[in-house]
């Protein structure tokens, strides 16, 4: 049965249509395999091979890759909850409501997307401080940190837009009070309250400013530095591994 | 790395049987000194991007995804009563991660907490990889060791004391810990005979500076988080 | 920009950009500045046009003189909080006055609480008293004073968007 399945998926990665998609095809070798990464637009960003050390639990952790994979639940399960949420004031609660009593799996979604929210911003300080440690931010991957700081502040500046979504009292008073700590920034803190909230108080116009910012502005970036993030990394000459060294 | 000439099929098949690069090398591509990516020779193993690394990759996201399932068909996300403008929920309180930041808020002005102090971090962390004393990471107490040890343990007492002065004994106590810890590691050398106390004694002061920020960063969350009651005021967990 | 640069680069040994033997090079150098010129105008033109553009001009919030209520229904030493226009109504020995009900802190909405006679905040703990004199707490400033004033039909009435310098009471 197995070798049936193995056989006739075979058969599919020889045919013309799948050639034409992934052109390495079905062989096994290390040529074939590097093919697989290089004419791939979303595996070229890596190199086609890595050092096995770099494989191994200790020197990451797998923070990165915990972090990335939290960042593809919030994007797929984002994108499912914006099927029901208008935001507008005082709909968006309502529809709060309706996801959790209404919509089929809704209360389980916007679960998965709230804990991992949680889970990416803690992942994201866990990654910073374990590259910290181990000296991975050194010459040549100054920039790649500098990137990761970037990436840190974004994950921050989505939870906190993502926060006023649901339109609730948590809701309104930490962006109440989030705005203004932008009011206290020197010269211009009340002008820049003002373009955050689109007025001078915590209403519609500040949930959809919010909104767009959520689900459309920081997501790009996001996804537009992660790809340099990766990218960099190849550049940099892979993942930095320290030599096992006596003390 | 663009393939080199065109393979024979006999060629293809021993590529196949023998594909350990170092054994059967073959030149695939020209690195210039100038385009290469900057490695040292390193006498370490390789594997296969495609299919080991993204497996590995694989298994990661699958362990988070069911963790997370788990967790989220288990515990409900919060959600309080709709906005309410005329009424202030007592406390307010922002989610975990910006905790330590409200813990600020609650000692220094919002110039001070909000904006100086998030931007110095940020500003700090960028700067990180550009200064010479990080990258060589040489310990603290390797040269100059009594005039170090004196600036240290001026900087830190006056600190100290700007703690004390806005009374902020939540954010006192990891600093007067690492910075003890600090100065107690001058005292070792890298001949020291327990191994604890070597690798005290290599620490750089970036080690140092960073160590008391995750430290202050976690504590300031804690507290934060769960021993601040109504009015901001200072209760313990179980009591509420 | 690179491409002026490699040029003039590529002159004749001995040549520089202010050479006059290089006719072409202030020429080039001429254009690349206009055309960088141009360019910073835009920007700040742009950045102009996005400021204005993310200013809302017409805003449907609450306006900021509002109706208190009559003299006679805040009794003598009270402290009234209206929440829905986040004001306290005081009547104290000499006379009515309004104060602010929003934390200068971060804007939470305070509460008065006579068993501690003050006005105390629930966001980050700041305490004022009945005159809005901070107590304690990181509140950077003291809660405002409000213009009010006693208009012709007997209510007593608060300007929100004026706050005063002196303490003035309203005797009724």
């Amino acid at each position: 049965m197995a070798t049936t399945i193995k056989s006739e998926f075979e058969r599919i990665r020889n045919t013309e249509v799948w050639r034409t998609i992934f052109r390495s095809g079905s062989g096994s070798s290390n040529l074939h395999r590097s093919q697989a990464v290089q004419q791939n637009i979303f595996l070229h960003l890596f190199s086609v091979k890595v050092r096995s050390r770099a494989l191994e639990f200790s020197p990451t952790w797998y923070l990165g890759a915990l972090t990335l994979s939290t960042f593809f639940i919030l994007i797929a399960t984002g994108i499912l909850l914006m099927f029901y949420y208008h935001p507008s004031v005082p709909q968006a609660y309502a529809d709060m409501k309706d996801l959790q009593f209404v919509v089929a799996s809704g209360v389980f979604l916007r679960n998965l997307h709230r804990w991992s929210a949680h889970a990416m911003v803690f992942l994201v300080f866990a990654h910073m401080f374990k590259v910290f440690y181990r000296g991975a931010y050194r010459p040549p991957r100054q920039f790649n940190w500098v990137i990761g700081v970037f990436l840190l502040l974004i994950t921050l500046l989505l939870s906190y837009t993502g926060y006023l979504l649901p339109w609730d009292q948590l809701a309104f008073w930490a962006v109440t009070v989030g705005s203004n700590i932008a009011k206290a920034v020197p010269l211009m803190g009340k002008q820049i309250r003002f373009l955050m909230l689109g007025g001078n108080e915590v209403n519609a116009n500040a949930l959809l400013r919010f909104y767009v910012l959520h689900c459309v502005i920081l997501p790009l970036a996001a996804i537009l530095l992660v790809g340099v993030h990766f990218w960099r990394i190849r550049k940099d000459g892979g993942l930095y591994v320290p030599e096992k060294k006596q003390l | 790395m663009t393939d080199g000439p065109k393979m024979k099929p006999e060629l293809k098949m021993q590529a196949e049987v023998q594909s350990d690069v170092r054994k059967n090398p073959r030149r695939i591509a020209f690195i210039l000194r100038r385009s290469s990516p900057y490695v040292k020779a390193q006498d370490d193993g390789r594997v296969m991007t495609y299919p080991t690394a993204l497996a590995r990759f694989i298994i990661a996201l699958e362990v988070a995804f069911v963790l997370l399932v788990w967790i989220s068909l288990l515990a409900n996300a919060p959600l309080e009563g709709i906005a309410d403008p005329m009424h202030t929920p007592n406390p307010a309180k922002a989610p975990w991660y910006f905790l330590g930041l409200q813990e600020l808020l609650h000692y220094f002005p919002p110039m001070v907490a909000g904006v100086l102090v998030p931007g110095l971090v940020v500003g700090a962390l960028i700067v990180i990889p550009y200064f010479n004393i990080n990258i060589e990471g040489e310990s603290l107490w390797a040269r100059d060791r009594k005039r170090r040890l004196m600036i240290v343990g001026v900087a830190l007492v006056l600190f100290c004391i700007f703690l004390l002065v806005f009374d902020v004994i939540v954010a006192l106590v990891p600093t007067i810990l690492i910075g003890g810890l600090m100065l107690w590691s001058a005292r070792f050398s890298p001949e020291s005979p327990k191994l604890f106390h070597r690798w005290l004694a290599s620490k750089p002061l970036s080690f140092w500076i960073m160590s008391w920020f995750l430290v202050e960063l976690t504590i300031l969350t804690v507290v934060g988080t769960f021993f601040r009651g109504p009015g901001w005021s200072w209760v313990l967990p179980w009591q509420s | 920009m690179s491409d002026v640069k490699t040029q003039v680069q590529e002159t004749p040994v001995g040549a520089t950009a202010k050479d006059e033997k290089c006719k072409d090079c202030g020429r080039r150098e001429f254009f690349a500045k206009v055309g960088m010129g141009s360019l910073a105008v835009a920007a700040a033109g742009a950045g102009l046009f996005s400021y204005e553009f993310f200013s809302p001009n017409v805003l449907f919030e609450a306006p900021p003189i509002v109706k208190a209520g009559k003299p006679d229904e805040f009794p003598q030493g009270s402290v009234t909080l209206d929440p829905k226009s986040a004001i306290y109504i005081i009547n104290g020995n000499k006379g009515f006055y309004a104060l602010s009900a929003i934390c200068t802190h971060l804007g939470c909405l305070t509460a008065w609480k006579p068993e501690l006679d003050l006005i105390a905040c629930p966001c980050h703990g700041s305490r004022f008293n009945r005159d809005g004199v901070k107590v304690a707490g990181p509140a950077p400033e003291p809660l405002p004073w409000l213009k009010t004033w006693l208009a012709e039909d007997g209510n007593l009435m608060v300007d929100r968007s004026t706050t005063l310098k002196e303490p003035e009471y309203v005797k009724v």
